[in-house]
């Protein structure tokens, strides 16, 4: 099993998090993601999920004029996306935690 | 910033291309702000939008699982639409394979050059359909009207042209008539099968006739069989069979038969026609054989160089003569 495919479950968890502190573009979250830890996300990845929670109405988004370069569209967290980031992360919490222990039962925890 | 807006327009084409099967709006929603966000992209880092992002088709493809847009997800119409879609893609790629050994570009361009060849068919083929449905059911190549020869060529010629004539202009027809086009082209085509099938079986049928056995059979041209003994005399009422205990059929009688068997020419024994036996004379009782081959071991005593024993020389011996020839009568087959 990669990364990737842990990714596929978790990427929209992940992006939540990533924007409950602070509001990002697309190449600003992708590259945050990555900081993060999470190096095999792709940028289509990162791009259709924030399309996708957004078509869900889980974001908002403005755009920012830029001076040197392309204008940036920002995306935030409304109420509903706080919501989803809060239930989606204690169905985490209680899933790493199961799996957790059942590695630590059979003495193959890191 | 090296990446210019026409590698951006050219990327988000090619990745709203590997999106063709979705639906127009929902490929809308996903591909709407790939600009924008493209454009951030090129202004963060340098190099091209491939080299950074990978082929615009993985890119798609990575958007399409992301953003939870599976094939599965799409409604019946949608999913015969993509079938259709991918249906339409490999025919004119195997189209593209096909050309280049025609000689052509295509393979449609080498056909679309024997479509005139095709109306005049189209011609032919009506022709022959009035032919068989104006004559009930017998039809032989060239087309009759109510078995006139000469009408049916007038309808030939008139029904070619007319095939020509919707051809050349079957691209300005609209729908409906169009449609009828090519249902009565369908048509023909149908007939044109099941008459190339009964052609085919009347061809072999006449070929063959009744005889059940294989092209190039030797014994094809055997209409008789005589057995011969030992003594060479002509066995009468033979009957052969082979290593199975089936009869076997050879030749087939032209002459009366005494027994008269109705019905079942073929079961009768060999020789049909004793009459015509190629070695003479017959069995004993038969001294009136005129055709006697010098091999034949021939009883008569004028005609035997060896001693006779017997007084009476009208008695047809039953011991061989003394001096045998050399060649025993072979029972051979002639026909």
């Amino acid at each position: 099993m990669d990364t990737t495919q842990l990714l596929k479950g978790v990427l929209d968890l992940a992006v939540l998090a990533v924007l409950r502190e602070e509001d990002g573009y697309g190449y600003d979250i992708l590259r945050r993601l990555r900081e993060a830890g999470l190096e095999e996300v792709g940028d289509a990845s990162v791009y259709g999920t924030l399309r996708r929670l957004f078509a869900a109405g889980l974001l908002t988004t403005y755009v920012v004029p830029s001076e040197s370069g392309p204008h940036r569209k920002y995306y935030s967290l409304n109420a509903a996306g706080r919501d989803q980031l809060t239930r989606s992360g204690k169905l985490w919490r209680s899933f790493a935690t199961t799996m957790d222990s059942l590695l630590d039962d059979r003495g193959m925890a890191a | 910033m090296t990446v210019t807006e026409q590698e951006i327009t050219d990327y988000v084409a090619r990745v709203r291309a590997a999106l063709a099967d979705l639906p127009p709006n929902r490929r809308d929603e996903l591909t709407e702000d790939l600009p924008d966000h493209l454009a951030e992209v090129a202004a963060e880092a340098d190099g091209t939008l491939v080299e950074r992002l990978g082929e615009p088709e993985a890119y798609a493809a990575e958007l399409r699982a992301a953003a939870g847009a599976p094939a599965s997800t799409r409604n019946l119409d949608q999913r015969v639409a993509a079938t259709v879609v991918r249906f339409r893609r490999r025919l004119r790629a195997v189209d593209t394979r096909l050309g280049p050994p025609l000689g052509y570009e295509t393979a449609s361009d080498f056909l679309r050059l024997l479509r005139p060849g095709w109306w005049v068919l189209r011609g032919y083929l009506a022709a022959m359909l009035v032919t068989v449905v104006s004559t009930g059911g017998s039809f032989g190549l060239l087309p009759r009207f109510g078995g006139e020869l000469l009408a049916g060529l007038i309808m030939l010629v008139a029904f070619v042209l007319a095939s020509i004539w919707l051809g050349r202009r079957s691209a300005r027809l609209t729908r409906w008539p169009r449609a009828a086009l090519q249902i009565g082209s369908a048509v023909l085509v149908v007939f044109a099968f099941a008459a190339l099938m009964q052609a085919e079986d009347r061809m072999r049928y006449d070929e063959y006739g009744y005889d059940p056995t294989a092209v190039n059979n030797p014994y094809d041209r055997i209409r008789d069989v005589f057995v011969y003994d030992s003594e060479g005399r002509l066995v009468e009422n033979a009957r052969l069979f082979d290593q199975n205990g089936d009869p076997i059929r050879l030749g087939y009688p032209d002459c009366a038969d005494p027994a008269e068997v109705y019905g079942k020419p073929l079961l009768r024994a060999y020789p049909y026609c004793p009459d015509q036996a190629p070695f003479g004379p017959r069995a004993p009782g038969a001294p009136g054989a005129t055709t006697t081959p010098s091999t034949t071991p021939t009883p008569e005593p004028t005609a035997t160089p060896s001693p006779a024993p017997t007084a009476t020389p009208t008695t047809p011996p039953t011991v061989t003569p003394t001096s045998t020839p050399s060649g025993e009568p072979t029972p051979t087959v002639t026909g």
